[in-house]
Formats: structure tokens, sequence, C-alpha cells
């Protein structure tokens, strides 16, 4: 049975080389474990920020005792002077501050409309979001309670003007992460993409490795001069490493960790085992095009950091250059992503997420019709280095 | 004294002459080309023409209007007029709404209660509830922050009418008593490739340096391996001379890209850009060797040339994650942030970012310059205790 002896020659190939153990299975779960360690607060909160009170008055003391009893804020210092501030900002101390001006509660009281102004450092962007969140909240209120203490001591009824410090509340309801934690989203984005990378390099690697040390004409002859049960040999003991570390990762995420799963886990499982064979196809169809190792592996490479950017995990798909775009559709960690989202995150009916599964069926079989190059290159080891 | 001053010549020339070599070397191997100088000069453009769109316009959102009035029409209107939020349509009920965000064409549902008119009319607190979807984190942000906008505008509408109907008592009153203005410091657009490229640009020398000599590194042991141990094309040189003779090299190759990446990428694409060329350049010094030397300590994991790439890519995600562009190092465990502080790259993307995107001079940026020549000496003395073995 030639595909018995090709899985039993490429298990032994992997055990032999302790790359091959660091590749598939320490390095994608380390990564994992190190997203899930690194991110396990959800949100980075108590910014640290700053304040410069130049009134010092009751009025700016309740303001700046409420930005630090805020969940968002850390006042870690106060300054004299803008100047003083903006140098702390510069210095990367504070991603921010709050700035109380000049006779602030008596302009205030008399209606005259001091202003306060806050800055943000949106050089760092979820610090920077957090402290514009944090500051605004405590303005908007300040403004708020200000007004309704005007009204009141103007004449009116407290129960009437009761309502105007937010006549209108707009309820937030975030559907699937109702805590905006950080580490759900991107823990699941990230880790199936480091296990992205680490598949594609180690499909390149394994079979172009088999030409540069001119195993390769061994290997095609052993699988009686048939390509397909040499690469189904050679793929599936890696399609099975890769699937059970690609489970383990699952089972960390949404078993150890909670994330949101509100489908069966065989969904989940599912896609895994589809995006493990889908990302090995496209390795697969890399080493067709270019049956050369260092060129290939630099291409997976290449295109496998950047797919972390280009399918749109941070920033989204629509609002890109269509011309860039169009790359996200080739990506295979997007459909899996996709899947991801609308089962686990969102729960909804498996058949709006039909195209992802079967655009992850297509890689393998766009692999098949270009394994005659493959054929030919193998049969004809050139090692060019 | 003349055999002191005779060894001194002799090492200079042999530094000399590590140098040329490895110069010969790198130019004649177009996989280490790729990465010095192919990967500095197409990489940042094609990071920066995904994130250049900047900013998440025009994000798709339904309504269900329960109220059917002019008050809730009004306000269905303000969302739609601003720049974040776009409406697609008004469906029947949540079960529609539903259907349009299953099928992706909107990622927000208003749903505004039947008694909103009456409400607002009747000055009580109007609640409307809005739901997100939450796969990108960039969309909810966008939509709250446009309906904060709107919820206030609201608001300070609602109160001056209140103050209109409440007759002379309070007439004249200016109730926004207090006003309050947001600026925004680095980025100042808040879009999302000036936020994320000044960082990028320091990653991706740190990275390309280190894949390349990881590489050359990997091709020297292939060479060895194939020559009984000896390599051929090693030049015979004192440990401490051949370090500097290499990484002189690699510094050499990559000034003039350095320069290319830290002024010219921002310039073309408009990114933030206020720092001083000197401030930025003379940080950038030791980012490079310090980089350099952790390529040459990371040659001990290479054993063959074409696995420098399995050895190397996979760190570049960590390395972004330990840098704190991402999530900041304040939230960061002891053991994280202990390991970020030994990557060259950590202390380069936070001061430069601080000069060039918050203007800050050498002196602002001491403690990632100084923690900076720390590594480069550190990683000198490694690479040079771990050379010949």
């Amino acid at each position: 049975m030639a595909l018995w002896t090709i899985i039993k020659r490429e298990v032994r190939r992997l055990a032999s080389r302790p790359i091959y153990l660091l590749s598939m299975v320490i390095v994608p779960i380390a990564c994992a474990l190190f997203f899930v360690s690194l991110l396990d607060e959800g949100l980075p909160t108590k910014v640290p920020t700053a304040v410069v009170d130049k009134d010092n008055s009751a009025l700016s003391r309740q303001m700046i005792r409420d930005l630090d009893a805020t969940q968002l804020l850390a006042i870690n210092s106060r300054y004299n002077s803008y100047h003083d501030a903006l140098e702390a900002v510069r210095r990367g101390e504070i991603y921010g501050f709050f700035v109380v001006p000049d006779d602030f509660e008596k302009n205030a009281i008399a209606g005259n409309s001091p202003t306060i102004t806050y800055y943000c450092n949106m050089a760092y962007f979820i610090p920077g979001t957090l402290t514009f969140k944090g500051f605004k909240t405590i303005a908007v209120s300040t403004t708020g309670s200000m007004a309704t203490m005007q009204l009141v001591s103007a004449g009116m009824d407290s129960e009437s003007v009761g309502a105007l410090i937010q006549p209108l509340a707009i309820q937030d309801h975030p559907m699937g992460n109702p805590w905006s934690n950080y580490s759900i989203y991107l823990c699941n984005s990230f880790a199936p993409g480091v296990l992205a990378l680490m598949i594609m390099l180690v499909t390149v690697f394994s079979i172009c490795e088999e030409m540069k040390r001119g195993t390769s004409i061994e290997w095609i002859k052993l699988s009686q001069d048939s390509i397909i049960v040499a690469l189904l040999g050679k793929m599936l003991p890696h399609t099975a490493i890769f699937s059970m570390v690609g489970i383990f990762i699952q089972s960390l995420f949404f078993g150890y960790n909670h994330y949101p799963l509100n489908c069966s886990i065989w969904v989940m499982i599912c896609a895994m085992m589809m995006f493990v064979v889908a990302c090995q196809a496209f390795a697969l169809i890399v080493c067709c095009v270019l049956p050369n190792l260092r060129l290939a592996l630099s291409v997976v490479s290449l295109f496998g950091v950047l797919s972390f950017s280009i399918t749109g995990f941070s920033f989204p798909l629509e609002d890109m250059y269509g011309a860039v775009a169009i790359f996200s559709h080739i990506v295979p960690v997007r459909y899996y992503f996709l899947i991801y989202i609308d089962q686990a995150l969102n729960g909804i009916a498996l058949y709006y997420s039909r195209w992802y599964f079967v655009a992850l069926a297509i890689f393998p079989l766009i692999a098949t019709t270009m394994l005659w190059r493959l054929k030919k290159a193998c049969k004809n080891p050139v090692y060019v280095p | 004294m003349r055999k002191v001053v005779k060894y001194i010549i002799s090492w200079f020339i042999s530094l000399f002459r590590v140098w040329r070599r490895e110069f010969y070397l790198v130019t004649h191997d177009a996989g280490v080309m790729l990465f010095f100088v192919a990967l500095p000069l197409f990489y940042p453009v094609a990071y920066t023409l995904i994130y250049n769109p900047e900013l998440v316009e025009e994000v798709p959102f339904c309504v269900v209007d329960d109220s059917r009035s002019p008050q809730s029409r009004e306000l269905v209107r303000m969302a739609d007029a601003t720049q974040s939020m776009q409406l697609i349509g008004y469906a029947s009920d949540m079960n529609e709404a539903r259907r349009w965000m299953n099928e992706k064409a909107c990622y927000g549902i208003m749903l505004i209660p039947s008694d909103y008119s009456v409400k607002i009319e009747t000055h009580q607190q109007a609640v409307v509830p809005f739901y997100y979807e939450m796969s990108l984190l960039m969309r909810y942000r966008t939509f709250m922050s446009a309906l904060t906008d709107i919820q206030m505008a609201v608001g300070a509408e609602e109160r001056q009418r209140l103050i209109a109907e409440a007759g002379d008592a309070v007439a004249g009153l200016d109730v926004s008593a207090i006003d309050s203005q947001a600026f925004f410091l680095g980025d100042v657009t808040q879009g999302f490739a000036s936020f994320v490229i000044p960082g990028i640009l320091i990653l991706i020398i740190q990275q390309s340096m280190i894949l390349g000599i990881a590489m050359l590194g990997g091709t020297s042991r292939d060479r060895r391996r194939l020559n009984g141990g000896v390599d051929p094309l090693a030049i015979e040189a004192p440990a401490v001379a051949t370090v500097i003779g290499k990484v002189l090299c690699y510094i050499l190759i990559y000034t003039p890209l350095t320069l290319y990446m830290l002024h010219y990428v921002p310039l073309m694409f408009g990114l933030p850009h206020s720092g001083c060329a000197i401030d930025y350049l003379l940080f950038i010094v030791p980012l490079l060797l310090a980089s350099a030397f952790m390529g040459m300590v990371m040659q001990v994991f290479v054993s063959e040339r074409e696995t420098s790439l399995l050895v190397v890519v996979f760190t570049s995600l960590i390395f972004l994650f330990l840098s704190g562009l991402t999530w900041p190092r304040y939230a960061m465990d002891f053991p994280w942030r202990e390991l970020g502080d030994i990557i060259p790259a950590t202390w380069g993307v936070e001061g430069f970012v601080n000069i060039n995107s918050n203007g800050a001079t050498l002196s602002h940026a001491q403690i990632p310059y100084t923690m900076l020549w720390r590594l480069t000496t550190i990683y000198f003395l490694l690479a040079c205790l771990l050379w010949k073995k």
C-alpha cells in the first residue's frame, strides 16, 4: 500500500527534526497562550492621565475626584501648566490630560460658559480612545449637572429639570461581546492567523525540502509515480497534527476561557479542520507556482504576515481601497474568521455562513489542478539557494 | 610596542576584510537582498495602502421605528446625516432587522420605542436602544462616538426648548454653562494608518534585519556542513572584529533605507511627521545596532538557510504586541513587560512614535534611547561570546 508507506515515511521525517515539533506544535500553542495571557484584562483600563487644575475650586476638585473614580482613567499626576502636561505626553508618561481653566467655578456660576479642554494622545489608539471616553463622560455630566443647578436656582421645579441632564439616552447593546472585551476579539483573530502562518510555512518547507535534499525522486517513486498519493501521504499527518493543535487552541478559548460560543462546538471544529486543509492547499499552490524552497517560503511568509492586516481583523474591508480589499478573498484565515463571527460570536443560522465553508473547500480544489507542475519539479529537483 | 601597533593594524585590516566579504555575500544572495532591500522598500507601502483610507465612515445601520412620529424621523435623519453612519432602511420589526444584520447589510439596529415622541414632548427621558454587531471594534467605536454626539445635540436642543416654554422665570438663561472641547494629539485625525504605520516602520526595520541576518547565518552553516565543518567563505578574524565588521556592513545597507522609511514614507502618505530629523535619526542609530546584534545572536537558532523563516517570521506578531503599539504596556503583566524590555523594537516604537507623532525631542525620549544603547551593549557582548561555537 503506497499511501501507507508514504505516511510512515513522513511521520519518521517529522519525528527526526526538532524544527517540526517547534513550528507545528510549540509555536502555535505558545502564541495562543501568549495572546490569552497578555490580554486577559479585556480592556486596558486605568489609563495613566493627568490634570491641569488652574482653578483649584470646590467644583474643579469635584470633577477631578470624579475623573479619578472612573474605571477608565487613573489620574497619575497634576501639572501646573498645559506645557508641563504636554511634555509628559511627549515623554510617554501619560496618554492625555484634562485642563480646568482659571476662574472656572466663578465663570460657571455666573453663566459665562467657561471651557474645559482635554487632550488625548491618539498615537496610541486604544489608550487614546479610552482617555477620550473617560474625559468626555465627566465633561458632559458636569455640564448637565451645572445646567440643572442653574435652572433649579432660577426657580424651576427639580422634577422637570431632572430629565434635562440627559433628555435622550441611547442605550448600548453590544451583541455577543457585551463587555467590548478586546481579548475575545484579538485572540480569535490573531491566534488562527499565527496557526495559518505556521501551517503554510511548514507545508512549503516539508515539500520543497525534499527537492533541496534530492529525496523527492525517491518520494515520488515510493508513491508509485502518483503525485496525489505522494501528497496525500505527506499532508495527512500534518493535517492531523495541525487540526489537533487548532482544536486545542479552540478548547483553550471557548472552554477554558469561556469566550462566547453561541453555536455547536462541532461547527467550529469542522471549520477549523477545513481551515487547516485550506491553508495547506494555499501553500501547495505556492509550491506549484514556485517550486523553490527559499522563494516559496519567502512568498508564504510575506503574505502570511500581511494577511493579518488585509483580512480586515481590525480595519473593516469595506473601508479599504477596492484594489487592496480584493486580496482579502484569497486569504483562508478570513473565511475562518467570518465563520467564527457568524457562528460562535453571533450564533446565527448556519445558512448565512454557507459561502465561507464553500470558499474554504475551494482552496484544495484549485491546488489539485496544479499538481502536475509540482510533480515535474519533484522528478528533476534543482536546488537554487 | 611595535607588536601592539602591529596587532591593532592587523585587527583593523581583518575587520575591513570581514566587512568587505560580508558585503559581497549580502549583495550576491537574492534571498537576503529580498529581506534587506525589497522588504523595507515595499512593505511600508503595502501596509499604508491597506490602512490609508484612515477612517471608518458611513457604517450601515437600520431602524425599527415603533414611534412613527416627526420626532423619531428627526432622530433618524440626524444619525443618517453624520459622517459615521448610513441608514439602509426601515425594518418592520426586530426580526427583519436581525435578518438584515445576519446578511451583513447593516451593523447596527436603532430601535425607537413607541413612546418616544411622547417622552420627548413631555420632557421625560427617552430611552433608545441601539444594537451593535460586535465583530469589529472599529465599527462599534465609530457608531458609539456618533451616537454620543447625537445624544448631546438632542440634549442641548431639549434644554433650550424647555427654557423657552418655562417662560419669564428663566428666560435668557444660558444653560450651556460649561463648554468642553477635545483635542487629539499625535494622530490628530484619529486615522488608522496615522496611528499604526509609524510603529510598524520600526518593526519592519528590526524584523527585516533579523530575517536577513538569520538567513546569512543559516547559509554559512549549510556551507560548513558541505565542507566538513569549515565555511570556505568565512574570513579568519578575531570574534570582536568579525561581529563589528559584519554589523557595519548591515548598517551601511540600512542607512539609506532607514532614511526612506522614517522620512519619505510618512511624507508620501501624509502621515504624522512632526519630529525633527536630527532627533529621530540619532534615535534610530542604537535601534539599528541593537537589531543587528540581536540578529547575530538569533543565528544560533538557525541550523539551515531556510529554517530562518520558520524561526523568525512568527516573532513579528509577538514583538508587535510586546511593543505596546496595540495593547499598551502599562496594562501588561510583569513577565510580558520584562520580555518586551529586551526587544529593541519595543523601545524603538515608543521613542519613535513620540518623536514622530508628538513632536518629542531626543531628550524626551531619554529612557527608550538609553535602553536601546543598553540593549546594543548586551547583544554585542552576547554576539561576541556566541561567535565561533
